[in-house]
């Protein structure tokens, strides 16, 4: 029982994390990204080729990775995302064609990990020493993983609620016409907050390929469970990002555990659908 | 009915007829490419009669087709394919039914994210079926028909599905919709129940989808879960509809027959890049053209009058 | 005589606001009655949930002696109760006749085909956009959008309708035609619930007025007496004007 605890919450804390970078991507840049979990999934890769390959520890491939992860969503945001928000008429125009172009994204990356790496499962084996926890024996990987996830996310919600610089992201994600006139250069925020994305996606990537096997194509569904984390904390809500990622992960563990390992997307649709018809704007979602 | 539009049908029959009669001096390669290129006209269609007037981008179009080709899979056994097909239409139907009354009332995102991991969730609740209940991974679908009989199948149900994209465009609900698509608001105080309008149109164009899935199944003689419900099916279809234009009855034709040519040359040529290739040019056709080939030229003759 | 339009204890509240507190008044068949106040005064908010637009959380809406509380707006606009929208709200990607078609289509009675084009036709008249239904929405002027959203409002056969600041933003001539187009309604015997800044518009057009203040109903009678109390001088320009 603890245990389930335990791991759902390693799991949860890793969805937290990447759901927080969605979050923000989708709060602050208004750009829905469904090649997401294509970002996350390449990280994955790229640990594992820096660890096997290189002999790397994964704790110094986030110094490297992290970096990359931020670079690479910038230049995706001016390539393409950039031309795309300056001729969108509203916002649900902007939706639509983000929703579509990342879509696009998706198999492209995809595709360049089918060709680099195959259609096979891949893993890694890092710090799989047990560690005693409370009683309940836990993986010490998933435990890094969970204490990583924590700290990345602590210094996400300092910075954003501390710091200046934070507080004119959050004021674009609350008020994007009004920003503006108070001299915030929207067009950098969009594009950090995008960049931020990344490197969070990144962080993630690294951090689960450190416990869980991955394919090239388990993108999808690390977006979809992303979204979903998105979508019940609340748009842009980064306290509701980690609420939600941390009941996902705690009811996906416990399905697998109790009920059946098949079953938990089921299980996470089914509690995405029955909290968004209690609950229409997410847990922390103004009604 | 007027001249233009009685000329109109009289050319789209004659179209028919020469198409259905293509497969007896073609050669079984070129039967097998009008084959699959009826296929994806019919799936743009269908895709197009909700997702473009509601703007409710579908990702989920390989959630139905696969669920119609399953379906042939598990039943083609157990019963005549007439009652076959009749089944997977209803279990396409339901499933639409319940995925729209959970989604439809809710803001068109949440929308597109449901649909989004919808294939991926039928496909694992599929395969853990299988593999909990039945004990069985994989089928095979032994039916007596060869790919022209496919195709005549196919051929009657884009014909059937252009006739509805039709008949809708010039109803009361087909002008319901495109005030919808515009502002909900303005047409719910005008008195058209939106939910209900939505769902409908949803409930159709799933059904279709799912029908093509299923008469194409016996394709593949073999089919496991991971082959139906390859997302590359949604994308597709997406992009064809979007590059023809949604919003217009022909559009998806059009976009779907030259991009179903050039899918299928460069499966054939790059199968290893295949997917970079596609993901690139649907990014190209986002930027060139956001509301389709049609609509470009229909900004061009606008232009060219004024 | 019985009343067209009942509304009796209306409250609505936003969170912790309360935006409409115990709101009631008739109209009776064939009155042009304004409803006034002060910007945030809950106006906009009875409209609303009179048409359908929001839920009411205490009290009943009475049409025609049918009960639409709570009911959806497509339900309200099939129970003959009609609007117009704050700021215009054409759809563009119809024409003009197809905007006005659409109420007609799913209006009270379904019309449709040639007897509907015949209808649209009418309507657009007798707003004075007679022969331009194939125009674009878009290439309208301000005035004639006005008129077209006023087309559209009368052609799913109304018997209450509910036009939201309609006169608003309107120049001193257009605004006559305005008003002329209200008080021809009127002649025909349309009943309408007027909100409205333009207190010109509100003494040509309305015999009686209710005027609401911080969510209130503070005042209630024939216009030109309504007008002059101080009370409502006060909710308008405040304390120092009393």
């Amino acid at each position: 029982m603890l245990e389930h605890v335990v791991n759902g919450l390693v799991l949860g804390g890793t969805y937290a994390l990447v759901a927080m970078g969605l979050t923000i991507q989708y709060g602050i840049a208004r750009i829905m990204n469904l090649s997401f979990g294509d970002t996350i999934i390449a990280a994955c890769f790229a640990t594992y080729v820096l660890f096997s390959a290189f002999s790397i520890s994964p704790l110094l491939a986030l110094l490297i990775l992290v970096p990359a992860g931020y670079g690479f969503s910038l230049v995706i945001y001016k390539v393409i995302m950039k031309p795309l928000v300056a001729r969108a008429p509203d916002e649900g125009a902007l939706e639509v064609d983000s929703i579509l172009v990342t879509f696009g994204l998706l198999f492209v990356l995809q595709g360049v990990l089918l060709t680099l790496f195959g259609g096979g499962y891949n893993s890694y084996s890092f710090l799989n020493t047990p560690v005693n926890l409370l009683g309940t024996v836990v993986a010490g990987n998933r435990l890094l993983a969970l204490v990583l996830s924590l700290l990345i996310g602590a210094v996400l919600v300092l910075t954003l609620y501390r710091t200046r610089w934070g507080m004119v992201l959050r004021a674009v994600a609350l008020a994007p016409q009004s920003a503006p006139l108070f001299g915030i250069d929207t067009d950098r925020a969009a594009r950090t907050a995008f960049a931020i994305g990344g490197a969070m996606a990144a962080t993630g990537g690294v951090v689960v390929s450190m416990f869980q096997t991955f394919t090239a194509t388990a993108g999808v569904v690390f977006t979809m469970k992303a979204l979903i984390v998105v979508i019940l904390g609340g748009k842009g809500s980064v306290p509701g990002a980690i609420v939600a990622g941390l009941l996902l992960g705690l009811v996906e563990t416990f399905v697998a555990a109790y009920i059946d390992p098949g079953l938990t997307l089921a299980a996470v649709y089914t509690v995405f659908l029955l909290l968004l018809l209690v609950r229409p704007n997410g847990i922390f979602g103004k009604a | 009915m007027t001249m233009k539009t009685s000329f109109a049908f009289a050319l789209a029959g004659l179209a028919l007829v020469v198409l259905a009669l293509a497969p007896l001096v073609l050669p079984d390669y070129w039967t097998g490419v009008l084959l699959g290129m009826t296929g994806y006209v019919t799936l743009a269609t269908a895709w197009a009669l909700f997702s473009g007037p509601t703007r409710y981008v579908s990702l989920a179009t390989v959630a139905f087709f696969g669920v119609g080709a399953y379906t042939v899979a598990v039943l083609n056994e157990v019963m005549p394919y007439p009652l076959v097909l009749l089944c997977a239409a209803g279990i396409g139907m339901t499933m639409a039914l319940l995925v729209g009354l959970s989604t439809l009332r809710l803001a068109g995102v949440y929308f597109v994210i449901f649909t989004f991991g919808l294939a991926e969730l039928v496909r694992q609740t599929v395969s853990w079926w299988e593999v909990n209940v039945t004990y069985t991974m994989g089928r095979y679908v032994f039916l007596p028909f060869e790919g022209r009989h496919i195709y005549w199948q196919l051929l009657v149900l884009a014909a059937v599905t252009l006739l509805i994209s039709w008949a809708i465009g010039r109803s009361r609900i087909g002008l319901a919709l495109k005030a919808l698509g515009d502002d909900e608001t303005v047409a719910a105080h005008a008195g058209v129940d939106v939910t209900r309008i939505k769902l409908l149109l949803f409930v159709i164009s799933a059904t279709i989808i799912t029908l093509v899935g299923a008469i194409q199944a016996p394709r593949w003689t073999y089919i496991e879960p991971s082959i139906v419900f390859n997302p590359t099916v949604s994308f597709m279809t997406l992009i064809m509809a979007l590059l023809g234009g949604a919003m217009r009855l022909w559009g998806p034709l059009v976009g779907a027959v030259p991009l179903f040519l050039l899918f299928e040359w460069l499966s054939v040529s790059f199968p290893d890049h295949f997917s970079i290739i596609l993901g690139l040019l649907f990014i190209l056709i986002v930027f060139v053209m956001p509301n389709g080939v049609l609509a470009k030229f229909d900004d061009l003759r606008k232009g060219n009058r004024a | 005589m019985s009343a067209q339009l009942k509304i009796t204890n209306l409250h609505k509240r936003f969170g912790g606001l309360v935006a409409v507190k115990d709101v009631s008044f008739n109209l009776h068949p064939g009155e042009v009655v304004g409803l006034l106040g002060p910007n945030g005064s809950g106006k906009t908010t009875v409209m609303n949930m009179i048409s359908g637009a929001l839920t009411c959380d205490a009290g009943r809406v009475n049409v025609n002696g049918v009960d639409l509380t709570r009911m959806k707006p497509h339900r309200v606009a099939k129970h003959g109760v009609a609007r117009t929208f704050q700021l215009v709200r054409p759809l563009p990607t119809l024409s003009v006749a197809e905007n006005v078609l659409l109420s007609l289509a799913f209006g009270r009675k379904r019309h449709w085909g040639r007897e509907a084009r015949d209808l649209v036709e009418e309507k657009l008249a007798f707003v004075g956009l007679a022969g331009r239904g194939d125009e674009q929405v878009g290439n309208l002027t301000y005035i004639d959008q006005k008129r077209m959203e006023m087309a559209r409002a009368l052609a799913s056969e109304p018997s209450l309708l509910l036009l939201d600041e309609w006169l608003a933003g309107l120049n001193p001539s257009e605004l006559r035609i305005g008003i002329d187009l209200v008080q021809h309604l009127q002649g025909q015997g349309m009943t309408v619930l007027l909100v409205e800044h333009i207190m010109e518009a509100v003494r040509a057009l309305c015999s009686r007025c209710i005027v609401m203040s911080a969510g209130e109903v503070i005042a209630e009678g024939p216009s030109a007496e309504v007008l002059d109390q101080p009370v409502v001088i006060k909710a308008y320009l405040g304390d120092d004007h009393a």
